[in-house]
């Protein structure tokens, strides 16, 4: 199995930071989104901040992989998780896409694989859940 | 009503990956996220029942009510309705007085209204948005919600024209109006409206 992002939706930690104020603050989150994206240092003592139990503020992005696995492995992910969007392309190979919040709740769940390949992926484009899981254990 | 894109995936991102793949097979793994701001706790009820998205909502558990009179969304048909206003400020009233004397406000918010301002995120993949675009700007849909769904298409064009151009109410998409007896009998113009 091979695991490999392609794509996913930018400024992942902003966003999150964003869902965590909007629900608490009072500001419009647009502004948030705009004043908060041009501030890193913002962001990691927001998103530092993070319980991961309201597993909603994980849902506003989305990432996309090529997976290289035979069929038996992709309906293994199918049964573990409903969560996951699959489409063949050919030759073995999946476009497979979620959101974060998936990825933390399939590792929570799950320690096989597929779930270290998820995991691992995602450490630069969101260092500090990635931080969080590692540090957890979830 | 404020609307506005944040982010989103890139059709052209995957393509370059997926070359063999069409644009319909790609749409569960696009994703767009917009600010929604200042629409109705009516409209946000109608936009929560999408349940295949994602919602960060202004709570009022956490966030105190001020100045509702400024705060509310007016329908057009009620426009200066001296019966509406004064419900408003007996309401806003009302909230005032229960928080001031420390009851919470989860429990002070039960007297707000349902034309109270509400803002939040919403982040849908490219099929459910195709969807709830066919739904939502659809004449027999609601107004604030309608000019919410354009107000997206029109921002969603702009960004990817190849997937979007061909999205708007469903009578746009299919050809026919799928609402049987209820059809609002402006197939032509709707037609006309959502044509570039």
């Amino acid at each position: 199995m091979k695991l490999s992002l392609i794509a996913h939706s930018p400024n992942i930690e902003a966003m999150i930071a964003t869902s965590m104020l909007t629900t608490t603050s009072g500001v419009l989150p647009s502004t948030i989104y705009n004043r908060i994206k041009a501030n890193p240092e913002k962001v990691h003592e927001v998103v530092g901040r993070i319980e991961v139990q309201h597993g909603n503020i994980l849902e506003h992005n989305r990432l996309v992989w090529r997976l290289d696995a035979t069929r038996e492995e992709v309906l293994g992910i199918l049964l573990r998780s409903k969560f996951f969007d699959i489409t063949d392309v050919g030759d073995g190979a999946w476009a497979l896409s979620c959101d974060l919040r998936t990825i933390v709740e399939y590792h929570q769940e799950k320690k096989d694989e597929f779930s270290e390949l998820l995991v691992e992926s995602i450490k630069d484009v969101t260092p500090q859940i990635y931080s969080y899981i590692r540090r957890t254990g979830k | 009503m404020n609307v506005q894109l944040l982010t989103f995936i890139p059709l052209s991102c995957l393509e370059e990956v997926f070359p063999s793949i069409g644009i319909e097979e790609l749409l569960p793994h696009l994703s767009y996220t917009f600010a929604i701001e200042k629409i109705s706790r009516v409209s946000s009820h109608q936009l929560v029942r999408h349940r295949v998205a994602s919602f960060s909502q202004q709570s009022q558990r956490y966030i105190r009510m001020k100045r509702l009179r400024e705060r509310v969304v007016v329908p057009p048909s009620i426009n200066d309705n001296e019966e509406f206003y004064s419900l408003i400020q007996h309401s806003s009233e009302a909230y005032q007085k229960l928080v001031d004397l420390d009851v919470p406000k989860e429990d002070a918010r039960f007297v707000l209204p349902n034309a109270a301002e509400t803002s939040l995120l919403l982040t849908m993949d490219g099929r459910s948005m195709i969807h709830f675009l066919g739904l939502r700007t659809c004449n027999r849909a609601q107004w604030e919600i309608r000019m919410l769904g354009d107000s997206m298409l029109e921002q969603l064009r702009e960004v990817e024209s190849r997937i979007f151009n061909k999205a708007g109410p469903y009578c746009f998409r299919l050809g026919y109006c799928p609402e049987g007896k209820f059809t609002c009998g402006h197939m032509k113009e709707v037609l006309e409206m959502y044509s570039l």
